[in-house]
């Protein structure tokens, strides 16, 4: 792990309350990235991120403790996403959820859900064991993938690809369950 | 989205599209009574939507960086200042309301309860 975050981290979890907040600025700027990062998964909306790690940081504040003995990166990660992030991502939709169709347990697991396999792994993990996934799909289905991270909508895919919406809807639905087979085989061999 | 009683393919994609660009409530308010269910009774959608996450993270996260951390990190600061003086004026109130029952009982004072009023009348 970096000194700067190592050092921040020593700090934050000093029992003296001024000290906490000094610590916190080296702490924001050594982890804001890959916090933001993995808070976008799951909201998919900037401004809502920035909202929500906001509150993180001041919880991670107010009590620090489950930040004692972090030795690597990746479980500052995981740490920090059980025991803050996924408080506050559950607490965003909570207030909604008495118009939902959608039963409590259903709307937590899918805006704050437990740590899957891959949720856990490196942003440039993820993207190797992504791309060399999707490399073994179809070539349509992969076509597929690719326009639709590329932004495009299900109409301009359909379009592209000379098909129906609903058969591109088909398409990457079929597409991403290969995609989790795939990349669960290659974490396996890994 | 504004079909009714969609298919589990289509529910997935219509998901992955809300969590692309970001309307996730919007997509929660569009569930039926019957999509509602299907969701929660089919494995392959919860299996799915793992990927769909990590498609967003690897696809899309990167625009959600901000330039400006220092910005941010004043947000952070002010947050952190309301709580410690929330916290602060609380915890005034507790001693404050300590202090004065404290004070009573040092003037030597006895609270008495009605039925001890009502006694003493007697």
């Amino acid at each position: 792990m970096d000194r700067r975050l190592q050092n921040a981290l020593k700090g934050l979890t000093s029992c003296d309350i001024e000290q906490r907040r000094r610590a916190m600025d080296p702490f924001v700027r050594a982890t804001f990235e890959s916090f933001i990062r993995y808070l976008y998964r799951y909201l998919g909306n900037e401004t809502e991120c920035e909202d929500i790690l906001e509150d993180v940081y001041a919880d991670i504040w107010e009590n620090p403790e489950y930040l004692n003995n972090i030795v690597s990166q990746r479980q500052l990660l995981k740490t920090v996403y059980m025991y803050y992030m996924r408080r506050r991502l559950r607490q965003v939709y909570r207030r909604i959820n008495r118009h939902l169709n959608l039963s409590q347990n259903n709307l937590t697991n899918l805006v704050g859900p437990e740590l899957g396999v891959f949720e856990m792994m490196s942003q440039s993990e993820l993207k190797m064991t992504l791309h060399k996934a999707i490399r073994k799909l179809k070539s349509r289905e992969q076509r597929a993938i690719e326009l639709w991270m590329e932004g495009m909508s299900n109409r301009t895919v359909a379009n592209e690809l000379k098909t129906t919406v609903g058969a591109v809807k088909m398409l990457k639905f079929r597409a991403i369950l290969k995609l989790k087979k795939l990349m669960q085989e290659f974490y396996q061999a890994e | 989205m504004s079909d009714t009683n969609r298919e589990i393919q289509e529910l997935l994609v219509d998901y992955a599209g809300a969590l692309r660009d970001g309307y996730i409530p919007s997509f929660l308010k569009s569930l039926t009574r019957e999509e509602g269910k299907l969701i929660s009774s089919s494995g392959q959608f919860w299996d799915a939507t793992e990927i769909v996450r990590i498609l967003n993270g690897v696809g899309f996260a990167d625009k959600a960086v901000t330039a400006d951390v220092g910005l941010f990190m004043s947000r952070v600061d002010a947050n952190i200042v309301s709580r410690s003086k929330k916290a602060r004026a609380s915890s005034q109130r507790k001693h404050s309301g300590r202090f004065t029952s404290q004070k009573r009982n040092n003037r030597g004072t006895k609270s008495t309860t009605k039925t001890e009023k009502t006694e003493k009348q007697i």
